[in-house]
């Protein structure tokens, strides 16, 4: 800082030396110390005073940002003597010898030799430096401009980029990335090898590994028609509904249990996460699951399904105790505003709730139009399970079933009263014998017994006892086993068919009510107001969620197919054409391939919404096959790898990890949907659950060995393996998972009780195969790494089972064990190419 | 398409950088990024792994503080359930003699908003400690002599007078589900200089966690590496720390040779991605961690004397005492962040003094006062004091009339109550704040939670108002997206 001040100091004495004309020299001066304030003092005040000195509002009445309000000070006087700068308040507040300013800490030597040299100098001033530097950016404008915007403009089919004279490959996907490449002087890499490949598209497809049985199949005729009846194999696969619905359950915020306090289960939330599994294996149209999801419970002849599909709305969190119990509906609104505006539009609506978005061209009352679409919803419940059961559930079962549970009630009903009649013909005999205690303790169900039977052999025989206890046995056999309980959807539900009104809320505050507002669309994509069909008397939802979800699937609206299409791109290759799914707007990343994705957003319009059919399409590209290969030359002009010559290495997600690691060791269960299941939780975890085991009961070992999207998701109790693998975040839509590499995570996999187990497994599993190290070690790693293993690799798995039998002592058996929770923890299990 | 006055995307949130490191790793890395972008060191943080070989990117690498940091270290003890602050600190005298008088005074917890009530007059009698004279009550002999390195903080305030929601709002600033814990902002601001034990490290009462469980000690939306590692006090200190039984140190040594040399092999294609390296790198690390965690947690160094003094030797104290031992041997050896739980579980099994307030207190005062003062004294002997800030209190207070018709039991107080703080250069000797004469609100310098966090921050030598997170199209703070300054007096 210093080094500048002098050479100024120096230039100023030159020029009065050089020229000694008074006027010249004041000018020197003045512009040398604009310059000064505009390169070091604006900066300055910009960091450490305009916050509370600069905004709207101003701390203390003092404003920084304009000379004369300097002069004019704030509440506590004028804060500049321009004549004696030491006498200054602002002098004095920055020197902590009054009012201490800024607050949050002194500022350094260096920076006080800055405002020292501006107030003793006149206070220079460069209104246009300041307001550049001290302009919070306002919320942007709704404007033609603003309209203009990528994603806001309509999706255009663009045209095909022209081939090349000797062509990379016709498929129009392949067109679009060799287009830029070759522009940018980059090349593709080669085809990955057949192996590499087959792995990429079961984990892509299915989340689980080829089994070898595949790998040898495939690798045998590894042809580009094999290759595409291995795609049609998998998507018609059930896994492939099991691995792509996990993506959209982390969008949804799926889990199973409400967060806070009780952090209780919900109710039948299973039943959504099986929906979706089975929207994804059959095709579903896009459209059609937005419909459900958003407003099934409106459709004309809702299906049971449909009814389930609305559980969406109850995945989030919910606070039944809180502070302020009006503010809450608003939080509870505001969940579903957040989610729906992320996860269908890529649209942060939910940043406008307290103020206009500070970043997209969305108003506040925006906000409060989105939101009136979901303001006739009832709360997930009130407090305690009766209010979710009359807020939440409603029964889903045929009327066949229907009729099948009436005649079994009234069955067990007539068993019961056979029953009871028996019981109390056999308590007469014996009932006048009691005493007064007896009486009383009589009305005990468990003391019942024994005070029948001391009259046994005096007012009852023994065989009458011996009925006696037959008939209580079935009594308690009846009460615990009553006819089940017909089958119920956890869904929404409105307060009727009027909705409450909607107002904007003035810093979100719910006490607070502005402007009243009706339902409409974000103004900056320039829809014309919903129109919502009058309901009939008997309704019970306003029909507005169904508006909504009507608008969002209109081929015209701009973000709906483009944000699904990245998402679907976003999954094959690790990261989408846009890097920020859930956010298009103008503080989102903008596409590296914006005319790729509008030719998959028109697609997926075109081809009905039906996602299987653009799957196929980028999976059959030259680009999805492509190795993930280095070439220093393309790295160094393209680190980020943006114009695709290569693919992407990726890490198993969490639950790809668990699966592979249960399937490899031969473990799997393949059981699909139902009810969730509860796998072995430490103890040491557990401790952390004000009642440790809580909600918590382990399932069977079979039931454990399930794919991990039948875990049951409890927010405050994460499956350990799952949380250190970067499960997805559960309080809000997740449109990304995190990669990290932390030590923890290899003390889990080297040391935790899951992995020791399924080590133990796979090594009987591996065991079958052979009773030689040599063909033990090869079967471990074909099966963990799913190609066939290299000699040197061979020879060095049972180098190591050699040292640990001879110079350890271990048994042959453990040092398999061993062995196999080694395969289990190689980078080349858990990364792939 | 760009138009010219959209914000300048570098201008509000470091975007650019946050981009490129989301192009070259495919993803989140755990790569963290603060604020203070532009002095976050990056490149420095390329540190070599445990084998002096392999480079390994470590989010939890230490970073610089952005100014002086008076503090290097947190211990947070965490009086679960609501301690009653005017039977503890918080002196009132005037209401001597007004036991179940009924008074109008506006008070809200589980049980509601009242408008009056009936006093329960302060079940223990005070007296004036230290140089600062300052009244404690006979509830904590010890830390009574303890008084004039404390700072206490009478009127702070809190969001909400409920369990679930205000141990969020004590642990993560908010009262709603889903963001980082304070320990999750300090691991992130800082890192942790010491690679081979966690950053954040929470300690149970054997009882029961607090409810909401591990959600106050979670790292939110940010990556798992922020999260805290529960350690326990007996048998394995960390989850899955010790090789599985049955399998020796050399024999896991042989086996993370063997799959190093795999990984090793597999690399050699690969050798520009990072993140192969730096799971090699992060079993050596496990590796190592093995090897000092155990000792860290091993007392079998510390003296007779010292035991004592934390009172290890009686079972009423043996247990926090273990805990406060532990939480100093853990900030010697760089750990940023420890808390200590007093009181878990339900009911009285905490602070949570709704039936019998006297045998509530008495128990969990007589549980902690020993080992906290203890751990005061021995802060201070071995130096440590000033770079440790220990912070004591509740997610609320407690309120000064009775909750039911019969009994001393107190409802919840989130209007005012006491915490207290000391070491990390604070003067020590000295009160801030007030509540009214009942204590029922905090009536002269109100303070929030968030205050309370902002100044923890910043004697950890961050800036609360500079350190943020970018989430969901925003750039989050602990504080607040209005931010909140440190406690003035205590800077």
């Amino acid at each position: 800082m210093t080094a500048p001040f002098h050479s100024l100091r120096l230039l100023a004495l030159f020029a009065l030396l050089a020229c000694c004309d008074t006027t010249q020299l004041a000018a020197a001066t003045q512009a040398a110390e604009q310059a000064f304030f505009r390169k070091e003092v604006v900066p300055l005040l910009a960091k450490r005073c305009f916050k509370c000195h600069g905004g709207k509002q101003v701390k203390g009445g003092l404003r920084l940002t304009n000379r004369a309000a300097i002069l004019k000070g704030g509440e506590s006087g004028p804060s500049v003597n321009l004549e004696h700068f030491q006498e200054s308040l602002l002098w004095n507040a920055v020197t902590y010898q009054e009012l201490e300013m800024p607050p949050a800490g002194k500022l350094t030597a260096g920076e006080l030799a800055i405002l020292r040299r501006w107030l003793s100098t006149g206070l220079a001033w460069d209104q246009s430096a300041v307001d550049a530097a001290s302009v919070q950016p306002d919320s942007p404008p709704v404007d033609a401009l603003a309209r203009q915007f990528w994603s806001f403009q309509p999706v255009q089919r663009p045209a095909l980029p022209k081939l090349a004279s000797t062509p990379w490959s016709e498929n129009p996907i392949d067109r679009y990335v060799m287009a830029r490449l070759t522009a940018a002087g980059l090349t593709p890499a080669p085809p990955a090898d057949p192996a590499t490949l087959l792995r990429r598209i079961h984990y892509d497809l299915t989340g689980l590994p080829p089994s070898p049985e595949q790998v040898e199949r495939f690798l045998a005729a590894p042809s580009p028609k094999a290759y595409e009846g291995v795609i049609d194999e998998l998507l018609a696969s059930e896994h492939y509904g099991e691995r792509w619905a996990r993506h959209w359950l982390d969008l949804v915020r799926y889990a199973e249990s409400n967060s806070y306090e009780r952090d209780g289960p919900k109710p039948n939330v299973w039943r959504f996460r099986d929906y979706v599994i089975r929207a994804f294996n059959q095709d579903m149209p896009y459209d059609q699951f937005i419909l459900e999801q958003l407003a099934g419970d409106e459709l004309p002849g809702r299906t049971a399904d449909q009814l389930i599909a609305t559980g969406y709305h109850r995945l989030g969190i919910w606070q039944d105790e809180p502070v302020d119990r009006k503010q809450e509906l608003y939080e509870d609104i505001d969940d579903l505003v957040r989610t729906t505006s992320e996860v269908f539009l890529g649209l942060r609506i939910g940043c406008a709730r307290c103020h206009d978005h500070k970043l997209d061209p969305i108003p506040q009352r925006d906000y409060y139009r989105f939101a009136a679409f979901f303001s006739g919803i009832n709360r997930y419940g009130i407090r305690g399970a009766d209010t979710v059961a009359r807020f939440s559930l409603r029964d889903i079962a045929s009327d066949e079933q229907r009729k099948q549970q009436q005649v079994a009630i009234a069955a067990h009903a007539k068993e019961v009263q056979q029953v009871n009649r028996q019981i109390s013909d056999l308590e007469k005999l014996v009932y006048d014998d009691f005493s007064p205690v007896e009486k009383e303790n009589f009305r005990d169900e468990s003391l019942k017994l024994q005070i029948v039977k001391k009259r046994t052999g005096k007012q009852i025989t023994k065989a009458q006892f011996q009925q006696y206890s037959d008939y209580k046995e079935q009594q308690k056999k009846l009460k615990r086993f009553k006819p089940p309980a017909l089958d119920q959807a956890l869904c929404i539900t409105e307060i009727g068919n009027q909705p409450r009104q909607m107002h904007v809320l003035m810093r979100g505050n719910a006490h607070a009510p502005g402007d009243t507002v009706e339902p409409g669309f974000p103004e900056v994509l320039s829809f014309d107001d919903p129109t919502i069909p009058e309901t009939t008397k008997n309704a019970k939802t306003s029909g507005r969620r169904l508006a909504l979800a009507r608008w969002i699937i209109r081929k015209d609206n701009p973000l709906t197919a483009r944000v699904m299409a990245n998402r679907i791109w976003q999954h094959h290759f690790g990261r989408g054409l846009v890097r920020s799914p859930n956010d298009f707007g103008y503080s989102g990343s903008r596409p590296t391939h914006p005319q790729l994705l509008d030719w998959l957003a028109a697609e997926l319009v075109a081809g009905k919404w039906r996602l299987k059919r653009l799957h196929k399409l980028i999976l059959l590209s030259r680009t999805y096959q492509m190795s993930s290969r280095d070439t220093p030359a393309h790295r160094a002009q393209d680190p980020g790898n943006n114009l695709l010559w290569r693919f992407e290495m990726r890490r198993l997600s969490a639950e790809e990890l668990r699966d592979s690691i249960l399937s490899v060791a031969g473990n799997l269960n393949l059981k699909k949907y139902g009810p969730s299941i509860f796998p072995l939780i430490d103890q040491e975890v557990l401790a952390g659950q004000s009642v440790p085991g809580s909600h918590w009961r382990p399932s069977t070992a079979k039931e454990q060995a399930r794919r991990s999207i039948y875990i049951h998701t409890k927010r405050s109790l994460i499956v350990p393996l799952i949380a250190a693998f970067d499960g997805a975040e559960t309080d809000n839509s997740c449109p990304l998972r995190f990669a990290t590499t932390q030590p923890t995570q290899a003390l889990e996999t080297l040391n935790g009780q899951f992995l020791n187990r399924q080590a133990a497994t796979f090594a009987n599993t591996v065991r079958k195969q052979g009773k030689q190290a040599q063909e033990q070690v090869q079967f471990a790693l074909w099966r963990g790494l799913q190609r066939p293993p290299q000699l040197d690799e061979v020879q060095r798995g049972v180098r190591l089972l050699q040292t640990l039998s001879k110079q350890y002592e271990l048994s042959a058996d453990k040092a398999l064990e061993y062995f196999c929770l080694l395969v289990l923890n190689m980078n080349e299990f858990v990364y792939l190419d | 398409m760009n138009r010219e006055k959209l914000p300048s995307t570098q201008s509000f949130c470091g975007r650019t950088r946050r981009e490129f490191l989301w192009q070259t790793g495919g993803g989140f890395t755990g790569t963290a990024l603060a604020g203070m972008l532009e002095t976050d060191g990056f490149l420095t943080r390329q540190a070599t792994a445990a084998d002096g070989k392999t480079p390994f990117v470590n989010p939890l690498a230490p970073r610089p503080p952005q100014r002086v940091a008076q503090a290097k270290s947190v211990i947070f003890l965490f009086m679960y359930g609501g301690p009653s602050h005017i039977d503890t600190f918080d002196y009132k005298p005037t209401m001597k003699g007004m036991d179940n008088k009924t008074v109008s005074v506006k008070t809200f917890g589980r049980g509601g908003r009242r408008n009056q009530g009936r006093i329960v007059e302060p079940r223990w009698n005070f007296q004036q400690y230290g140089d600062c004279g300052k009244w404690v009550s006979d509830l904590f002999p010890h830390l009574s002599t303890c008084v004039d390195d404390i700072t206490f903080l009478h009127s702070m305030t809190a969001d909400s007078p409920i369990h679930g929601s205000a141990m969020l709002m004590m642990n993560s600033g908010k009262i709603i589900s889903g963001s980082p814990c304070l320990g999750s902002w300090v691991n992130y601001g800082l890192g942790t200089v010491n690679q081979n034990l966690p950053g954040f490290v929470v300690m149970l009462d054997p009882r029961g966690g607090p409810i909401s469980g591990a959600k106050n000690w979670s790292s939110g939306y940010m990556p798992a590496v922020y999260q805290a590692t529960v350690m326990r006090s007996k048998g394995n200190a960390i989850l899955n720390l010790a090789p599985p039984q049955g399998m020796s140190i050399s024999v896991q040594r042989k086996l993370l040779d063997t799959l190093r040399e795999y990984n090793v092999k597999h690399r050699l294609q690969r050798i520009e991605n990072s993140n192969l390296a730096a799971r090699i790198a992060s079993y050596e690390l496990a590796y190592k961690m093995q090897e000092h965690a155990p000792e860290a947690v091993d007392l079998a160094s510390e003296t007779a004397e010292t035991r004592r003094l934390y009172g290890l030797d009686q079972p009423k104290t043996s247990i926090v005492a273990r805990q406060c031992l532990l939480a100093r041997r853990l900030v010697e050896r760089g750990v940023r962040f420890v808390q200590v739980y007093s009181g878990g579980n339900h009911g009285d099994s905490n602070w949570d003094a709704h039936a019998d307030l006297k045998t509530n207190h008495d128990m969990h005062a007589a549980e902690t006062d020993q080992p906290i003062a203890a751990l005061l004294k021995d802060l201070k002997r071995r130096g440590l004091l000033d770079e440790t800030l220990v912070v004591w209190g509740g997610e609320f207070g407690r309120q000064p009339t009775a909750e039911y018709a019969r009994g001393t039991g107190r409802d919840h107080n989130s209007y005012g109550f006491t915490m207290w703080m000391a070491g990390g250069g604070l003067p020590g000797g000295t009160s801030i704040g007030e509540t009214d004469e009942l204590g029922s609100a905090a009536i002269t310098e109100p303070l929030h939670v968030k205050h309370l966090h902002a100044t923890i921050l910043h004697k950890m030598g961050i800036d609360p108002n500079g350190l943020t997170y970018f989430y969901a199209g925003l750039d989050h703070k602990l504080v607040g997206v209005e931010g909140a300054e440190p406690i003035t007096q205590l800077l």
